[in-house]
This record gives structure tokens, sequence and C-alpha cells, in this order.
């Protein structure tokens, strides 16, 4: 046995990757920078603020030698604005709340008129590289809230909301109910997973797929093993009609007439 | 020439500095997730493995230069001795994630290549194996098992091939063995002409490779990518044949096929 783990990254997997998210902290000693293999770390000088990776945060947290400061998700008022989303917002009935936009994409308000921007890095060997989560700043203090804007959970929310409970419960506020909201956030959003069920239907066909826009990365980390055996189940079972299925989006790709974005407001409908 | 340009190209030529330390720990975390999640083999990036080597051998001994130096007890005074002790903890926290990341990488690619390894032997080799001798001719009698194993040459991989050179020699190595003990415990009692492992009696490959089909989680990450239905196998269309589209930031369950070639493009992200 090479290797006993099932594809797709298991659920330690991914709270490991979660460690990689940035957050801030304020140093409470001197500690000169590191060239540590994940990239550089700045020095640490009390009290200014840095951003640091979550596990380093957490290592220098445990010893006494920094505080945390909570992103500003992970607070009671905007879990509970989020919370509202996910259960009263009717257009959010059967969609998780949106996710914060990446780099360059334009805000959820703007998003009907402004065009995505965003410009990758490339890599050494030259090929596009766009970041995304856990190497974005999602989950880092922000001096001041950016205008209007709804708060939306980071990829990384359930791993990092419980990770900084479990060690640096106080330094957040209200840890009880944050704990609590949090507890809440994962029931409504794992209903709706479970209630999604028919639509993987579209999934199991050539060049269908399902949305789930908005979705954690743990919330993918349970659903894997599920979604991906009822998936490859129905697509053994509508194995005799593939070809027609492709026949007919060929077809309608010739005639023009199939649009083949669904609607941005029901494509989150899982 | 606009500014992610010269961005761009600073990212291209200096390899050692900081930053391109931190792309390349991303590149090889993205890597490994999506080597982790998807059905086949992923090519091996041979220039992002032999930089994030020679780094980890290089932090290695960073952190033995610093650990003699911290015990050297004459040289520091006391509060010193303290941070030093917190640095190598970092330190060495630091390089054993990225030395999990890489055998994590690693051991999942053996055991894909093991589950599959004729498949990746038959993409891997220039020339096809021994083609069976002529029934009824004095080699056929002495058919064994192992001819039907193709060689791969390490140094000059056909471009098709996913493996590693030191990938290619284990896995000739481990399928030789395989041929050799299924050929004395079974194969031998069958009759000559039914002793390879390759056969394609009858049109059906007796070789089994990866199901493409399987599902994924992605991410979009350009503008928009529409998902490609590509032809079954015995099945003949024209290429392209695009489905439904995503949209940037979106994350689709959708079929591993469908989105190789934008993943191969950086257009997606695989979850």
């Amino acid at each position: 046995m090479a290797f006993p783990l099932p594809r797709g990254i298991t659920p330690p997997e991914i709270s490991f990757l979660a460690e990689m998210e940035l957050v801030t902290i304020v140093p409470r000693q001197r500690l000169e920078g590191l060239e540590l293999l994940g990239g550089p770390v700045h020095p640490l000088i009390p009290p200014r603020r840095t951003n640091i990776p979550l596990w380093l945060a957490l290592l220098l947290k445990r010893q006494r030698r920094a505080n945390i400061l909570p992103p500003p998700w992970l607070h009671p008022e905007s879990l509970s604005l989020i919370l509202d989303i996910e259960t009263r917002d009717q257009a959010y009935q059967h969609a998780f709340s949106p996710p914060p936009p990446l780099p360059g994409q334009p805000s959820l308000r703007e998003r009907s008129y402004a065009k995505p921007t965003a410009r990758p890095r490339y890599t050494p060997e030259g090929s596009k590289y766009y970041a995304t989560p856990p190497f974005l700043p999602q989950n880092v203090a922000q001096d001041q809230a950016e205008e209007n804007e709804p708060p939306t959970l980071p990829f990384h929310w359930l791993e990092v909301g419980t990770m900084l409970l479990d060690v640096a419960g106080d330094d957040l506020v209200d840890p009880d109910q944050t704990r609590r909201l949090l507890k809440e956030l994962r029931e409504v959003r794992s209903a709706k997973i479970r209630s999604g069920v028919e639509v993987l239907d579209d999934a199991a066909g050539p060049g269908g797929g399902v949305a789930l826009t908005g979705v954690g990365a743990m919330e993918i980390g349970e659903g894997r093993g599920f979604i991906g055996g009822v998936v490859d189940g129905l697509r053994r079972i509508g194995a005799s009609k593939e070809q027609a299925r492709r026949e007919q989006l060929a077809e309608s790709a010739t005639n023009g007439g199939y649009d083949g974005t669904q609607d941005y407001d029901d494509e989150m409908e899982f | 020439m606009e500014i992610d340009d010269i961005l761009a190209s600073v990212d291209h030529s200096d390899v050692s500095s900081p930053e391109s330390t931190a792309l390349d720990h991303q590149l090889l975390t993205r890597f490994w997730v999506a080597e982790r999640s998807v059905p086949e083999l992923l090519p091996w990036p041979a220039r992002l493995m032999d930089r994030m080597m020679e780094r980890v051998r290089q932090q290695i001994e960073t952190i033995e230069d610093l650990a003699a130096a911290s015990s050297d007890p004459t040289s520091i005074s006391n509060n010193s001795t303290q941070n030093a002790t917190l640095t190598l903890s970092i330190l060495q926290t630091d390089l054993s994630r990225t030395q999990y990341l890489l055998r994590s990488l690693l051991r999942n690619r053996l055991s894909k290549l093991t589950k599959h390894s004729m498949h990746y032997l038959l993409l891997s080799s220039h020339n096809a194996p021994t083609p069976p001798p002529a029934s009824g001719s004095s080699e056929a009698k002495h058919q064994s098992p192992e001819d039907s194993v193709p060689l791969p040459d390490p140094e000059n991989l056909p471009s098709s091939s996913p493996l590693s050179p030191s990938e290619a020699t284990f896995l000739f190595t481990h399928q030789q063995l395989l041929a050799k003990h299924f050929g004395s415990s079974f194969l031998s009692s069958f009759p000559p002409q039914l002793r390879r492992l390759d056969d394609n009696a009858g049109g059906t490959s007796m070789v089994q490779g990866p199901d493409k089909r399987e599902v994924v989680f992605v991410r979009c990450l350009a503008e928009e990518v529409g998902l490609l239905a590509p032809p079954g196998p015995g099945e003949d269309m024209d290429e392209e044949v695009v489905g439904q589209t995503m949209r940037m930031g979106d994350v689709w369950v959708v079929r591993w096929e469908a989105v190789k070639a934008a993943w191969e493009k950086g257009d997606v992200e695989v979850l």
C-alpha cells in the first residue's frame, strides 16, 4: 500500500490547507524575519500588526507570544448577518451565501454589468497562475470595513473559525455566541447540501455540471464521497444515453440557439 | 508593455527570490490538491519539483547550522538562546509541512501508478512490446508474461508520458516482478497464447486505465470556461463539443475529462 487514503483530500488534509490562510497578529515579542519554505515572514515588532500563516499564528499564540486579531467575518454581528442571508433571503433558499470575490472579480452588485478583470501571474514555466484560497488575504483584519459590502464566508470558514475558537478564544469577540452561530450556519448549509441530490443528474451527463458556488472547503470534503458516488452511479445508469446527449449538444451548438450559461440566479440551485 | 507583463517577466527570471519561494509553495500546494483529487496521474512537474527539492536541501542545512550554533553554550546570552529555540522550532515546523506535501504527493502518485501500471507503461514507451509470435512457431511455446511488459526509456520519455524518469524505472521493475510472479503462480499453466498481459483479442484491450469521467470539484478562475464533452471510446465525433459554461469564482461538480484542458491552461483549479 503506497497510499491508503481515498481520492480527494480528506478532512485532516483540508485543515492542513486551511492552516496556510493568512491571519493578522499583534506580536508580543520581537522576532527577526524568517525565510520559510512557504515564503518569507516579516520581522515581528510589537505592537505592529503582521500577516502570517495561521499555523505560525497558532504556534505563537499557544506560547503566548502573540495575539490573533480575528478576521472581520468571525464576529457575531457578521455571522448573524450571513445566517440571515442563508435562511431568510429568497434568492438563497437553495444556495449558499455568495463567497468573497476573487481578485479582479467585481463585487456581487456590480456583477451584472462589470466584467471580471483578473490578471494572472506567471509561473517560472510560463503558465498562468491565479491566486486562490488559502493564499488570498480573506482572513486578515481590515482597518476599515469595505463600504456597504455585506460580510461573506471565506472558503475555509469552518476550519479557520474552529481553530481560532479552540486556541485563541480569548482574542475573539464573544466566543460562545460565535461558536453557536458557526454551528447554526453549519447546520443550515449542510441541510442545503442534502436537499440538492436531485440536481446531481446534471453533472452525470457529458458537458454537464452542478454549481456549488459559495461552498466551503470542509463542506466539499464531507460531501465528496457521497456526491462523487451518486454522480458516478447515475453516469453508469445513463451510459447508454451518452452519445445521444453529446450529439444533441453539438447540434444545438451549431444552431446557435443554445445558451450554455445558466442564469446567475438559479445556478446555485444545489 | 503593461505593468503586468513587466511583473511577469520578473517572475520568469529570478527563481531564487523570496517571492518565487512563496509562488513555488503555492504551486506545489495546488498541484498536490489536484493530484489527490483527480482520477488519473498528472504530468510530472519536473522543474517545480527540482526547485522544491533544492530548497528543502538548503533549508535542512540552514537548520543544522542554526542548531549547531545554538547548542554552543559560550557564544550567546540567555535571551537570544530562547529566541533561537523559537526560530528553530518554526523553521522545523515549516520544513515538516513542506516535506509532508512532497511525501504525500509522491506516495499518491505511486499508488496511482501501481493501480494502472500497464496503462502508464504503454503511455511511456515508444515501441510497442515484442508482438506476440505467430501461433504454432517454436517461440510461441515459450511465451511468458514478462514479454508483454513494455520497456520505457527513462532518459527519453515520450511527451504523452506523465511519469518522472525514476517513476518510469520503478514502474518497469514493478511490472516485471508482477509478471514473473503471475507467470510462476498460474499463467505458466495457461495455453501460450493466453499468457500475455496486454491481450487485445476481439478488439477489447485488457489494459485498464483510469476513468476520466469520474467527477471532481473545480473552481473557475478565468472569466468563462466551457465544459467539454469529448467523445467516448469507439465513438466518432468532431472534437470540442461544449456544454454548460462556468463563470469566474464558481465552484462546480464536473467530470474530469470536461475540464482537463482548462486545468492544463491554468483556467480552473481542482478543489
